[in-house]
């Protein structure tokens, strides 16, 4: 735990950043921008600094950032017009890896003792290896450091459901628990983030080009690296969901425009204008050929992990490859789950990461149609993609731990077979096809003096973890919707000059084929609710010429039960500096428990129960569980974050 | 009986107010060309006179009392340059010619029937008349303007201290405007085709600088039917997505400067959102001017080596232009609205352009808020392009909030040429395609 060290290589990036930050020295009569003595290239940037520091952590970011953006207009190319490459490219360092490494480094972790109800092998604390022996641990399974708790950060662990080990070093300081090509970057990859095999410093490289046609409408078609952005809400994404987010860079919380993953895309759009009976109308299509990216969660042992999912996959993976030892799964009885219990290798856990390779076939496609009827702005949507979250599907080949165990008699590996067990957790990620149509539409409310937006969708394909199913998991529908209502209102006494910005937004999701199902040691299914709504509020206003601006925005979850409110202030200090000073801070009514499958009984008659879904040897879910692993879904994006707090400083120089 | 009779006359006035008029071409010459028989003059307000805090009160007539303050205070000192004339361009007078005979006021502020093109109402107004303020400001509203179409491009903001003179941000601003109906002199004329909406004139802005505000785009729609509210559409670069302005976002403060949306071009808003009160005819000074005769700038290097104004007084705040005498209708607008942040707006209209190089606003309590000016070149001594154009070249701009010290300054690049401007860019999807 106490190997805090300061690598001297990423250091001197960072300082080269400060000097890069100090030298520059553009006069303030300029417009920030870079003069390339060419009117059609243009060529602007920034450097920054974030740093933020969470509660009872420390440094949880120091995120140096260059980026540049550029533009070159290219004029008049054969049938086309207005031809440019528009490029923006992002260097990264984020510091928190060496500066907090014994949080979020290779010095992470350390050693760990589970905390079973019941002693079986006489100790409240088990190391790895230590519980009752149904299978044996590998080399690299026993090996106790560089590990944590699951979920250890958000909730304390003992008794409150299963208890598993995990490993939260980067990937090339231990590799244990990390999946193939996926949630596996090494220590330069989390500092690097944006230089790596998918060459994300590109954020955006494309050609654009048009042609008016004699009709008056407008052919514009854009192909290259970028993001392309649906929908007319903030903060959600409904509609917005061409490009998968980068959730490691903030959670939710930072700007779309900043962890949208840009993609490899062509976009062809007929902008026909107005017409008889429309004011404006527009058709785009959207082809996404780049190989398939998910959305980035956040890995085990870095500090934004959305719904703790990184940590979870790696502790589920390290299971599967070297075994584990699981607290509180086995029971005294049949009816509970006491005591600390080893597996072996490919008994449970995730096996593998099914990430699609690239084909024409696993390309995705998009279309819109938009337009202005009177006064309101609409839009029809259909994109038939991928799931960017991921699907844990169970049903893999598994060895039955019971059949030469010592337990049974034997000597575990003697006799195991590999085979399908119903109700077994043990997965491959998979992120399944996903097909959504919806629509969007803004209108202005004279009587309310207030902008209406509301976005709608249905989605299907969706995956979610459902454990009364003998997979696992259950397909349904979804629909979502977000309303929004900005309006503007002045408070003279505070600020003549310019209104206050009030915005609301309440998102909500329906699953259709919602599965939730009274068991006998409690409720089971989706852990997901059948309905959920979220709700924001922000409340901004602008002084000093706009260059100060205050601003709260809340969130509330209302299943969860989950509130974030993240004050902050906005200073331009003039054209080239701007500091951000913020803070994050989150109340909840703390972790909620979920059927986990701990008994589903996948080896009778060695798991049955007495419950009567397992009469005559059958598996099924019985309805135990407990915080991990699946309360995190009825916790939330904002709840698993409980303990987050953050004070978060920026500063920008842009140039 | 008294009564009675006073109601009676009342509606007769009433009547007369919104009639069509019987305007002749004699009329509408004398509104377009006021100095045909001369400009006009003052006593020893000539040509290089240089009128100062010494000597300000002496000419105190040629000026706005805010404008007299602010002299004696040492702000600022105005040249007095040669008089010019501003004749509109001829296509826009002969609208008014054909069409200024069916045009007369609806029965409600904003509503106005019979107009096809040029100017509204080219009779001389009359303090007789209880709505003579609302017909200039029709005639403002429907002005020549920048012509059917136009760009400001590029369009330097500068925001000032105004005690210390020290710029605190700059804006790079690109500006189009466009109009969809009673056009004149572009085609198609008089209407752009298909116009569902019934729009009458778009506005369309991007940002090209700096970085944090870059690609934010604002875009206005506003109806031929006075009473329907403007649409506007915000474009956030760094959200990369188009929101719907509430109306209440039109008077508040733009971007951080001084201006309101409200204000571009002197007033830009509804005829219906205000009362409007014609308060008599004026000589005053006012920034019209020979642009090639005044100090120049090239800060803002281009390639075709035009320059920009310059700016003077305190806290660099004042166009440092030549004002030249000219007739002016003063007329008061008064917003409708009792939440809107405004109490009362002065104008002081050009008769002959009907532009607003001047206007002084007041709060709600009835201070005196915000000094707006905005420097009119002629078009045949600016840029080539311009010549011949009949459009009074908006070139320099100057607005301070008196209360808070504090300033915004314009340098135009304004283009009078169709090609620069597409009706495509006044759509709310051409913003979502430059944004990105």
């Amino acid at each position: 735990m106490k190997n805090n060290k300061w690598h001297l290589k990423p250091l001197a990036a960072a300082f080269a950043l400060a000097g890069l930050v100090g030298g520059l020295s553009i006069s303030q009569q300029a417009v920030a921008s870079i003069d390339t003595g060419d009117d059609t290239l243009e060529i602007s940037g920034f450097v920054e600094n974030a740093t933020y520091f969470r509660n009872k952590v420390g440094l949880s970011k120091f995120r140096n950032t260059l980026q540049l953006e550029g533009t070159k207009l290219l004029g008049n190319m054969g049938a086309f017009s207005e031809v440019s490459i528009n490029g923006t490219f992002r260097a990264t360092y984020d510091g928190v890896y060496d500066l907090n490494s014994d949080e979020y480094g290779d010095g992470a972790g350390g050693a760990v003792f589970l905390t079973p109800v019941v002693p079986a092998t006489g100790t409240f604390n088990v190391a790895p290896g230590g519980g009752i022996p149904l299978g044996n641990l590998t080399t690299e399974g026993l090996r106790n450091e560089g590990l944590e708790i699951l979920g250890q950060s958000r909730h304390t662990v003992k008794g409150h459901g299963v208890e598993l080990a995990v490993p939260v070093r980067p990937c090339d300081k231990d590799s244990r628990g990390c999946l193939d090509g996926y949630m596996d970057d090494s220590l330069n990859e989390l500092r690097y983030s944006d230089f790596n095999d998918r060459w994300d410093f590109i954020r955006e490289l494309y050609v654009n080009a048009v042609i008016d046609m004699d009709s008056g409408t407008t052919f514009n078609l854009s192909v290259g690296k970028k993001q392309e952005v649906w929908g007319r809400t903030d903060l959600f994404r409904v509609l917005d969901i061409l490009n998968p987010i980068d959730y490691s860079r903030n959670n939710i919380y930072d700007e779309f425009e900043d962890t949208r993953i840009p993609l490899w895309m062509a976009t062809a759009e007929w902008q026909f204008g107005a017409n008889n009976l429309l004011d404006d109308m527009n058709l785009q299509f959207v082809w996404i050929f780049d190989k398939f990216r998910p959305s980035k969660l956040g890995q085990s042992g870095t500090p934004n992990q959305i719904l703790g999912a990184g940590e979870l996959f790696r502790s589920l993976n390290l299971c599967w490859e070297e075994g584990c030892t699981a607290s509180v799964f086995a029971g005294v009885t049949p009816d509970d789950a006491s005591i600390a219990t080893n597996f072996g290798p490919g008994v449970l856990g995730i096996r593998e990461a099914d990430m699609p390779e690239w084909s024409l076939a696993n390309s995705q496609l998009g279309v819109k149609f938009e337009g202005v009827y009177k006064d309101i702005g609409f839009s029809l949507n259909a994109f038939y993609t991928r799931s960017q979250l991921p699907s844990l599907r169970a049903g893999i080949p598994s060895d039955n731990p019971f059949t030469g165990s010592v337990l049974t008699g034997g000597n575990y590996g003697d006799n195991i077979e590999s085979q399908y067990y119903s109700h077994l957790i043990s997965f491959d990620i998979h992120f399944p096809r996903v097909f959504l149509v919806g629509g969007s539409l803004d209108y202005y409310s004279e009587a309310l003096d207030t902008a209406i937006r509301v976005e709608g969708a249905w989605t299907k394909g969706e995956e979610f973890a459902d454990s009364t199913q003998e997979r696992l998991f259950s397909e349904s529908e979804v629909a979502r919707w977000v309303i929004g209502a900005d309006h503007n209102f002045f408070v003279r006494s505070i600020n003549k000059n310019k209104a206050f910005l009030l915005s609301f937004q309440t998102f909500g999701q329906h699953i259709l084929q919602h599965n939730r199902v009274q068991r006998a040691f409690g409720e089971a299914g989706i852990p997901d609710r059948e309905n959920n709504y979220i709700s924001t509020l922000l409340l901004q206003g602008w002084w000093m010429q706009d260059r100060l601006s205050f601003k709260v925005i809340q969130a509330y979850d209302w299943g969860a039960e989950a509130y974030v409110v993240s004050p902050a202030m906005d200073w331009l200090i003039d054209d080239n500096w701007r500091l951000q000073v913020g803070a994050n801070i989150k109340f909840d009514r703390g972790p909620a428990e979920w059927a986990d499958c701990t008994k589903c009984s996948p080896f009778s008659p060695y798991t049955d129960s007495t419950a009567p879904i397992h009469a005559g040897g059958a598996s099924g879910e019985a309805g135990l569980g407990g915080i991990e692993p699946l309360g995190r879904f009825i916790d939330g994006p904002i709840g698993t974050a409980r303990n987050e707090d953050e004070i978060q400083i920026t500063l920008r120089y842009r140039f | 009986m008294k009564k009675f009779t006073k109601g009676l006359l009342g509606a007769a006035l009433l009547s007369v107010a919104a009639s069509a008029s019987a305007v002749t071409d004699i009329d509408i010459e004398n509104s377009f060309k006021p100095y045909t028989k001369g400009f006009p003059t003052v006593e020893g307000v000539v040509a290089g006179l240089v009128i100062n805090k010494d000597n300000v009160d002496k000419y105190a007539s040629v000026f706005d009392k805010g404008m007299i303050k602010h002299i004696k205070d040492g702000w600022v000192d105005i040249t007095v340059g040669e008089p010019m004339d501003f004749v509109l361009n001829q296509r826009y007078i002969d609208a008014t010619k054909a069409g200024a005979k069916n045009v007369k006021l609806g029965e409600k502020t904003g509503q106005i029937e019979g107009y096809m093109a040029g100017r509204a109402f080219p009779m001389e107004p009359s303090l007789d008349d209880p709505r003579a303020g609302e017909k200039l400001a029709w005639n403002f509203q429907y002005g020549y303007n920048w012509g059917d179409s136009a760009a400001i491009s590029p369009f330097y903001w500068a925001y000032k201290n105004m005690n210390t003179g020290k710029i605190e941000r700059n804006i790079k601003f690109n500006f189009y405007f466009m109009n969809f109906a009673h056009r004149v002199s572009q085609d198609p004329v008089p209407e752009v085709s298909p116009n569902p909406g019934g729009l009458f004139r778009a506005i369309y802005l991007n940002v090209a600088e700096p970085f944090d505000v870059k690609n934010t785009q604002l875009l206005i729609h506003r109806s031929k039917n006075d009473l329907k509210r403007d649409n506007s559409w915000l474009y956030l670069g760094f959200q990369r997505r188009v929101r719907r302005l509430a109306t209440g976002q039109t008077t508040d403060s733009f971007l951080g400067s001084d201006l309101m949306i409200e204000d571009f071009e002197g007033y830009n808003g509804r005829v219906s959102d205000m009362n409007w009160t014609y308060k008599g005819t004026r000589t005053m000074l006012m920034p019209f001017y020979d642009a090639s005769k005044q100090e120049r700038t090239d800060k803002y290097k281009e390639a075709d080596g035009y320059k920009y104004s310059t700016y003077h007084g305190k806290g660099g705040c004042f166009p440092n232009v030549t004002y030249s005498l000219r007739k002016v209708y003063v007329v008061e607008s008064v917003p409708v609205d009792s939440n809107h942040p405004v109490g009362k707006r002065v104008h002081y209209m050009d008769a002959q352009t009907f532009t607003l190089p001047r206007t002084v606003t007041f709060d709600r309590q009835g201070k005196y808020w915000k000094s707006w000016s905005i420097g009119q070149a002629h078009p045949d001594h600016h840029l080539p392009i311009n010549k011949g154009s009949g459009v009074s070249i908006d070139d320099s701009f100057g607005i301070m909030d008196i209360q808070s010290m504090h300033c915004t300054t314009g340098q135009f690049k304004g283009i009078v040429d169709e090609n620069l401007v597409k009706k495509k860019q006044f759509s709310v999807q051409y913003m979502r395609s430059f944004g990105k």
